[in-house]
């Protein structure tokens, strides 16, 4: 006989020491509360999407729209403005149905795969933001700077000429921010997904290797 | 209807309750750790339960969401130090019925299955309740040659800590 063919006959044996649960038991178990991943998933994903629509919110209040007016770019902001909300509703969209897809009753590949592309929509959301953030500041510094420089009364203009080191500085300086900014927020990412879908990520590729 | 339901689903967990036993016993090294996947199994499985309409065997659609919540749905708890190993608690193997030989090889058997990644033991687990590779590849949502080469793998790799 097999080795395996033994474990096999000696896996049946084991039953007579599973532990029975009574039918009490087994009915308080339903009011429990889960501690599945697909919860933690979907909490986190929430705030996330609230952080970065509240921040988008919040960054836009009286006094930008003021700013915005000096600077003539009023109806570029409105644009994208607009844009922006479009795009996070669709991504909240996609979120939700992508959510509501998950169901424990698929098979195990379809089920990872699931849950997968839900954390993806936000991950793709938050990248959106950052981009988009990025580029819109960079066209509203640029702005900012020549306007200012247009208007701007000064005594002594040479004072605010800037020699190209001095320029070198503050480029090597917003590019250092920058830098330290979304290395916070990809150390931040790293530690949520380590903690979340480290283990699924592995199962995915383990199960699903040797197909194309 | 509700009261029917939750009557009809208890009816039928605690028949077939072992298979959600044997699921933690091969994911997991300890009592606390299994009654807390068991927890999260029963869970799974009622929240699941309305969408269940008899169309498979309870038993059957037990397997796929029992098995899903062991693979990727359920969160492991930290816990402390581990203080028993996995062949001496968790299964007990009757000495009465083996020689020593045999004895000894289920034991690094159990202990390898423990060591296995969740896939292997998923496989392991199949293989052990006897399902065919049909069953398995639609379990795991993988082609039934992928299946094939997996579970040989997995055989050998148990076959081996026996026979190195």
């Amino acid at each position: 006989m097999d080795e395996l063919d033994i474990l096999k006959k000696d896996w049946k044996q084991q039953e007579a020491s599973l532990p029975k649960l009574s039918y009490n038991e087994i009915y308080k178990m339903l009011w429990k509360k889960s501690s599945s991943i697909v919860k933690w998933i979907f909490i986190i994903s929430i705030l996330e999407l609230l952080f970065w629509g509240v921040l988008n919110i919040l960054l836009s209040d009286g006094e930008f729209w003021k700013r915005m007016e000096v600077i003539n770019l009023k109806e570029f902001t409105v644009i994208v403005y607009v844009l922006s909300y479009a795009v996070t509703f669709y991504f909240i969209y996609r979120f939700y149905r992508n959510y509501k897809k998950i169901s424990s009753t698929d098979d195990a590949a379809t089920l990872m795969k699931n849950i997968l592309t839900t954390r993806k929509t936000v991950k793709y959301y938050v990248g959106f933001i950052i981009i988009s953030s990025a580029l819109t500041s960079l066209v509203y510094s640029y702005f900012t700077i020549f306007h200012h420089a247009a208007t701007a009364e000064v005594e002594n203009p040479a004072n605010y000429n800037f020699t190209a080191t001095q320029w070198l500085i503050l480029t090597a300086a917003i590019i250092f921010g920058s830098a330290i900014f979304l290395g916070i927020i990809w150390l931040f990412y790293r530690l949520i997904y380590g903690i979340l879908l480290n283990r699924l990520n592995k199962n995915y590729k383990e199960l699903k290797n040797l197909e194309e | 209807m509700d009261k029917e339901l939750e009557h009809q689903f208890i009816t039928n967990l605690e028949k077939h309750q072992n298979i959600a036993h044997k699921i933690c016993r091969i994911y997991t090294n300890d009592q606390d750790s299994h009654n807390d996947l068991f927890q999260e199994i029963t869970i799974q499985l009622w929240k699941a339960y309305p969408k269940f309409r008899g169309e498979a065997k309870f038993s059957t659609w037990m397997y796929r969401v029992a098995l899903n919540t062991a693979i990727t749905l359920y969160r492991k708890k930290k816990r402390g130090i581990k203080t028993q190993d996995f062949d001496t608690v968790h299964f007990k193997i009757k000495s009465e019925e083996y020689d020593g030989e045999v004895e000894e090889n289920l034991k690094l058997m159990y202990a390898a299955i423990g060591e296995l990644n969740d896939i292997e033991k998923a496989l392991v687990f199949l293989y052990l309740e006897e399902k065919n590779y049909r069953e398995i590849s639609e379990t795991l949502g993988i082609t039934e040659v992928n299946a094939r080469v997996k579970m040989n793998r997995v055989k050998t790799k148990l076959k081996s800590i026996i026979n190195p």
